[in-house]
């Protein structure tokens, strides 16, 4: 694999569009033709129901990826992205929010993209706690769960125990403050544990939240969960009923839909800003070598507590919206394959990164979703897709530059050792390294 | 008090299956690093590659002896095929991958393997019943009841940790796994093949699991796709409580879990329902006080 | 350079391939699909899980779907339209069970769906379809809050789109506890449920009135499904010595626990609902479940024509999986459903000027007035949306030699034949494992046998016949479903 790239290199190196060139405006309208690009095939990918026909679609996308990769456009493209990286984001940001437009008022992909972004949250605070400060979390659902109850509790559900209907934002700040409080609670009797025995600790916290809900019948109902949550109401605008915008009527459920690409713009401020912070750094240097980052003077049972909690607030807040998209929630949602599912988010995505996180989180509903055609044999396709994925990207489909930097100047030889040289399709390497 | 030992042998009886599918996940954690969610499926392969021998190769009108013998090598053969495989397949490519990349892997296999079963072996889209091979009656000690069945399966769980014992601490080959669990490189350097000894690992972990599955199937009668899941993650448990990498943790991880599960439910209020907290109240409680568990001696620097 | 041209040629090779093979299925699909008459299509969608641990039950129910669709197509009942299915995996979770009512209700096709299995699922579901005004005809909810909202007392339907052919706990609890005391003379029994929706509500209900009815109960106990061993809850039923073993859950659970009740030296049957009314319970519980009891809604199997009917055309489809619990409550719902669309669709035949949302809307209207004579006995709906049919029968699992000498009557062979055949090939081993635990003759299983049959038409009724208290049974009766739904 690295042989021809490298010899590939060499022999494109002169072509006229190696070189992100061109005037600006070439640029800009390039990055907005390619974003257009990508929604149109994903909508058109979405829409092919037949498996047959998905099978061809996806091998002329990866055709057509392939050839525009090997004659150096992609190369281009992803130069230009790097130098436009504020346009690229209201570019994608305006195809997200163009999304709904596509469906014809179909709701269907829409609340699948809702759960998408829901799931992302929760995703990018996992992505916190693993990805940045490298604590693995087995119990991460229950975070998730803690802010749906609350969601569900506080939020006026029909079922609920709880006479109270907060609003909204008073619900999901309440959410986020109680998940954040939980998380410093399983937090702080295991800081002296390091790698899986954390990990243990961890998954044994979320089945015990798990356990407690099914028999605190009192508040939690039970296994019955609670019912009944009503839909989101903005003064007289309810985010449950079909509305009408430039002309397109759309489905009750596109309200929730915007409302999570807020919510996951919101969570990726919150990530970078973590990210490139000093508190970011300080947990990078813990993740690597917790000794010696306490050496240097790291704070890391602050440190460490602060990430459990950041993370926790994250997840609640995906969970009280959860709450209200699903009209209910009950024990079974929040078991360990949940937690699990979590983390396949994380790291399939790419560690410590936001986009590795969003994708990581699409493909874990996409592509469940697209196997629906194989009917029965689906969740073995998609246990079957989880290991070739890991086979070929072992560091995840968009691995973090930071990171891939680290482990180069680290240990070279282990760094080859990789399988695949750690390049994403529109993500450049030798020049960024 | 009759009550008290009767529940002191129930909880033997569950901590045995524990150990056994608990020392495949310490040695190959021991060896590599990898918590191995895959293994509990391998434990249930083990389970269904026994059932099919009996239903297919097995002779009618065999003695009991001669079709639990032949059950045991197709139960083991089954495992320790898919175990081979597994780490041929999935995770050797990865051994120099980010940590946490096997982990995800090994959950696709756990998956791959319980749709595979479901899917594949007929009628095993809900409980195959398995044969009872160990009947007669139950044994009597005091008001103790014990099913002959579970006796054979605490014994077995204590002779099978023996002689891994004296496997790893006597032989060539176990010499080889103690000094790649120690350092790799080192054990490379040192003309071990350490391939092998991780294959050799993975091996081993599989054949108790298989005989773990085929007592489970004897004891209740029945098996199924799903038995493998909850099963492996209280073995992990039981693994960690010992002090993973532990071998002698690992059994008596798995001896207390059990002990842990059986009191609480019969001595706590609302038991039952809550014991599974219970044992993992005492799990965190542990690492605690012990961050490396019970018999874990040094703290894995690896985060 | 070599390495390249290898790199490239395996690229392109796959690609080929690739596309050679999914224009080969697209052709294969297109011949299939090729018969296309005037008849629009209508589709009746299905929601339940098809794959994972809960595939067994799921599976029954969109087969049992499937060849009441399959029947009404043959029959032509409705005539101008072809009916099709449109089944999709929940995977027994809420946020997807919402997600496939948001699929389903987005094609135009998409008139009326039968699901979901789970109660919680079904509670994500209601409020989607009802949205677009789609019928949902669940074979398998059992949480009373679903048909009655939030308050017991004052009971109001919370979604007008939902109806249910299976019975709420607050009928089978009470109707298999009235058998327990009075037919079983039970007065000590032993509790246990897994702790979920299902199998808390029942016993909930159950132990309300068995108290009721001057029994006790002497323990109460949880198991975990998933966990095999329940050697410790066994040893407290053992000390406990009830007179009877009620379960509240599903089979799988179930099997293991009697045949570990039977293993201890415990002769106190095992009683449980229609969770555990399946062949595989004894199947693969052993010697252990003879003796047992579920109860199930409606006259028994063997004596409702219409049920010989369903077993004999659900073997004859032929279908790779057998109907499990759910499947012939499944069978009905779809029948109600075509009835109503026959009724909603009567007479404007022609009218192709029907949208949509239109047949929607009547059907619904429609299906609140349906009778049937189903699989279960008469199926019809009340205010709420429940099934009004009460009529439960028991079953116990009877020993094979005893089975076989029923078996004289036409109609009961019938049932024999379907429960050697729902096991399917596996024949041989079973009949091993039976062999080994029992000392039946070989190639024998034991079978469920009705036991007694009645109505329970409420609490008043029930009450007024035996009770002194029947105010205080009636109070009770309530809470007893406030506290289970």
């Amino acid at each position: 694999m690295r042989n021809w790239r490298a010899a590939l290199d060499r022999r494109t190196a002169r072509l006229p569009w190696r070189r992100a060139t061109g005037p600006s405006w070439l640029q800009i309208a390039a990055v907005v033709v390619v974003v257009a690009l990508v929604l149109a095939v994903t909508v058109v990918g979405l829409a092919i129901e037949e498996s047959s026909s998905f099978v061809a679609f996806l091998a002329t996308v990866f055709v057509a990826v392939t050839v525009i990769q090997l004659s150096g456009i992609g190369r281009w493209v992803a130069e230009t992205f790097k130098n436009h990286s504020r346009i690229a984001a209201v570019a994608g940001v305006a195809a997200a929010f163009a999304f709904p437009f596509t469906q014809g008022g179909s709701g269907y992909w829409v609340r699948v993209f809702a759960s998408v972004g829901v799931f992302a949250v929760a995703a990018l605070g996992l992505n916190v706690v693993v990805g940045l400060a490298g604590l693995l979390d087995l119990g991460y659902v229950a975070f998730f769960g803690v802010g749906a109850y609350t969601g569900a509790l506080l939020g006026g559900a029909a079922l609920s125990p709880v006479r109270l209907q907060l609003p909204f934002l008073a619900v999901v700040l309440i959410g986020a403050a109680v998940a954040a409080g939980v998380g410093v609670i399983i937090g702080a009797p295991t800081l002296r544990l390091r790698g899986d025995y954390l990990a243990i600790v961890t998954l044994g916290f979320g089945e015990i939240f798990r356990i407690t809900v099914n028999n605190w019948t009192g508040l939690t109902r039970g296994p019955n969960g609670v019912a009944g949550i009503p839909d989101l109401a903005a003064g007289p605008f309810d985010f449950g009923e079909r509305h009408e915008l430039f002309g397109v009527s759309l489905a009750g459920f596109t309200n929730y839909y915007f409302l999570e690409i807020v919510l996951v713009l919101v969570a990726i401020l919150v990530f970078t800003r973590m990210d490139e912070s000093r508190v970011g750094r300080a947990w990078v240097a813990i993740r690597e070598d917790e000794t010696a980052a306490e050496a240097m003077g790291i704070n890391t049972t602050r440190l460490k507590l602060l990430a459990f909690a950041i993370g926790a607030a994250m997840a609640g807040v995906a969970g009280t919206v959860n709450a209200h998209v699903t009209s209910q929630v009950s024990p079974d949602s929040y078991t360990f394959i949940e937690s699990i599912l979590l983390v396949a988010a994380v790291v399939l995505g790419g560690m410590g990164t936001v986009p590795g996180a969003l994708l990581g989180s699409t493909l874990l509903f996409v592509i469940p979703e697209k196997l629906r055609a194989f009917q029965q044999s689906r969740l073995l396709l998609f246990g079957i897709a989880l290991i070739l994925i890991m086979r070929f990207r072992p560091q995840g489909l968009i691995p973090s530059r930071r990171r891939t930097r680290e482990l180069r100047q680290d240990d070279p030889a282990e760094g080859d050792a990789m399988g695949s040289p750690p390049s994403a399709p529109v993500t450049p390497t030798a020049s960024s390294g | 008090m009759n009550q008290f030992f009767q529940q002191f042998a129930n909880g033997l009886v569950l901590g045995s299956t524990y150990a056994l599918i608990a020392l495949g996940y310490t040695m190959v954690y021991g060896i590599i690093q990898l918590i191995n969610f895959a293994h509990g499926e391998i434990f249930m392969m083990g389970a269904f590659g026994g059932l099919a021998t009996h239903a297919w190769i097995v002779p009618d009108g065999a003695p009991a002896a001669l079709a639990l013998l032949m059950v045991l090598v197709g139960a083991i053969l089954t495992s320790v095929a898919t175990a081979v495989l597994m780490e041929r397949l999935a995770y050797r490519p990865l051994r120099n991958a980010p940590r946490l990349a096997p982990l995800i892997t090994a959950i696709g296999v756990s998956i791959v393997l319980q749709e595979g079963i479901r899917l594949f072996y007929p009628g095993a889209k809900t409980a195959r019943p398995f044969p009872r091979l160990i009947s007669g009656e139950n044994l009597h000690l005091g008001e103790i009841t014990i099913a002959r069945v579970s006796i054979v399966q605490v014994l077995t769980a204590v002779v099978l940790t023996v002689g891994l014992t004296l496997f790893i601490r006597r032989t060539r080959t176990g010499k080889a796994m103690r000094a790649t669990a120690e350092d790799p490189q080192t054990a490379q350097l040192m003309g071990i093949n350490v391939d092998r000894i991780i294959v050799i690992t993975f091996v081993l972990g599989a054949a108790l699991a298989a005989v773990a599955g085929v007592l489970q199937g004897m004891r209740f009668g029945q098996i199924d796709f799903r038995m493998g899941f909850l099963m492996g993650i209280k073995a992990f448990t039981a693994a960690v409580l010992g002090g993973i990498g532990n071998v002698a943790g690992a059994v008596l991880g798995g001896f207390m879990l059990g002990l842990v599960e059986v009191l609480a439910t019969e001595y706590l209020p609302l038991g039952s329902a809550w014991k599974d907290v219970w044992a993992f109240v005492v799990l965190i409680g542990i690492l605690v006080f012990r961050p490396s568990g019970l018999l874990g001696e040094r703290v894995a620097a690896r985060a | 350079m070599r390495r390249t041209n290898r790199t490239f040629r395996l690229i392109a090779g796959l690609a080929v391939a690739v596309l050679v093979l999914g224009a080969c299925g697209g052709n294969d699909d297109g011949d299939t699909g090729g018969t296309t008459d005037d008849a629009k299509i209508l589709k009746i969608g299905v929601i339940a899980p098809l794959t994972g641990d809960l595939s067994a039950l799921g599976l029954g129910i969109r087969n049992g779907v499937d060849l009441a669709i399959q029947q009404a197509n043959e029959g032509n009942k409705i005539e101008g339209y072809k009916l099709e299915l449109a089944a999709e995996d929940d995977t027994a979770k809420p946020d997807v069970g919402a997600q496939v009512a948001t699929k389903l209700s987005s094609d135009d096709e998409v008139v009326a769906v039968v699901g979901t299995l789970n109660s919680s699922v079904a509670e994500s579901v209601q409020p989607v379809l009802d949205g677009e005004g789609i019928a949902m005809v669940s074979p398998a909810n059992t949480a009373i809050g679903l048909t009655m909202g939030a308050d017991q007392k004052n009971p109001q339907r919370p979604h007008p789109n939902y109806f249910r052919v299976a019975t709420t706990d607050a009928v089978q609890g009470p109707f298999a506890a009235d058998f327990a005391s009075k037919d079983l003379k039970a007065t000590e029994v032993a509790i246990v449920h897994d702790n979920k929706t299902y199998g808390k509500g029942l016993t909930e209900a159950f132990a309300e009135r068995f108290k009721a009815n001057g029994g006790e109960v002497v323990l109460t106990e949880t198991v975990n499904p998933g966990d095999k061993d329940f050697g410790a809850v066994v040893s407290r039923i053992r000390r406990a010595k009830p007179d009877l073993i009620y379960y509240g859950g599903e089979y799988p659970e179930a099997s293991l626990l009697s045949s570990q009740i039977d293993a201890a030296g415990i002769d106190a049957p095992l009683m449980g609902g229609d969770g555990i009314y399946d062949d595989t319970f004894f199947e693969t519980g052993g010697d252990g479940t003879v003796g047992d009891f579920a109860t199930s809604v409606g006259a028994p199997l063997t004596e409702l024509e219409s049920a010989a009917d369903f077993i004999e055309a659900y073997d004859a489809a032929g279908f790779d999986d057998p109907p499990s619990a759910y499947g012939g409550y499944a069978y009905d719902a779809a029948n109600v459903i075509i009835k109503g669309l026959e009724e909603a669709l009567g007479g404007g035949e022609g009218d192709s000027a029907a949208d949509i949302a239109t047949i929607r809307t009547d059907l619904i209207e429609a299906i609140q007035g349906v009778e049937i004579d189903g699989v279960t006995g008469p199926v019809a709906f009340d205010e709420l949306g429940d099934t009004t049919t009460k009529v439960l029968t028991v079953y116990k699992v009877t020993a094979p030699r005893a089975c076989a000498e029923e078996a004289s009557g036409e109609e009961e062979d019938e049932d024999a034949t379907t429960t050697t055949a729902a096991a399917g090939e596996e024949e041989d081993e079973d009949a091993t494992t039976t062999t080994a635990a029992s000392d039946a003759e070989a190639g024998d299983k034991p079978c469920w046998k009705p036991e007694k049959t009645g109505e329970f038409s409420g609490s008043d009724d029930e009450a007024a016949e035996g009770e002194s208290d029947s105010s205080t049974t009636t109070a009770k009766d309530k809470s007893a479903g406030g506290a289970a739904e």
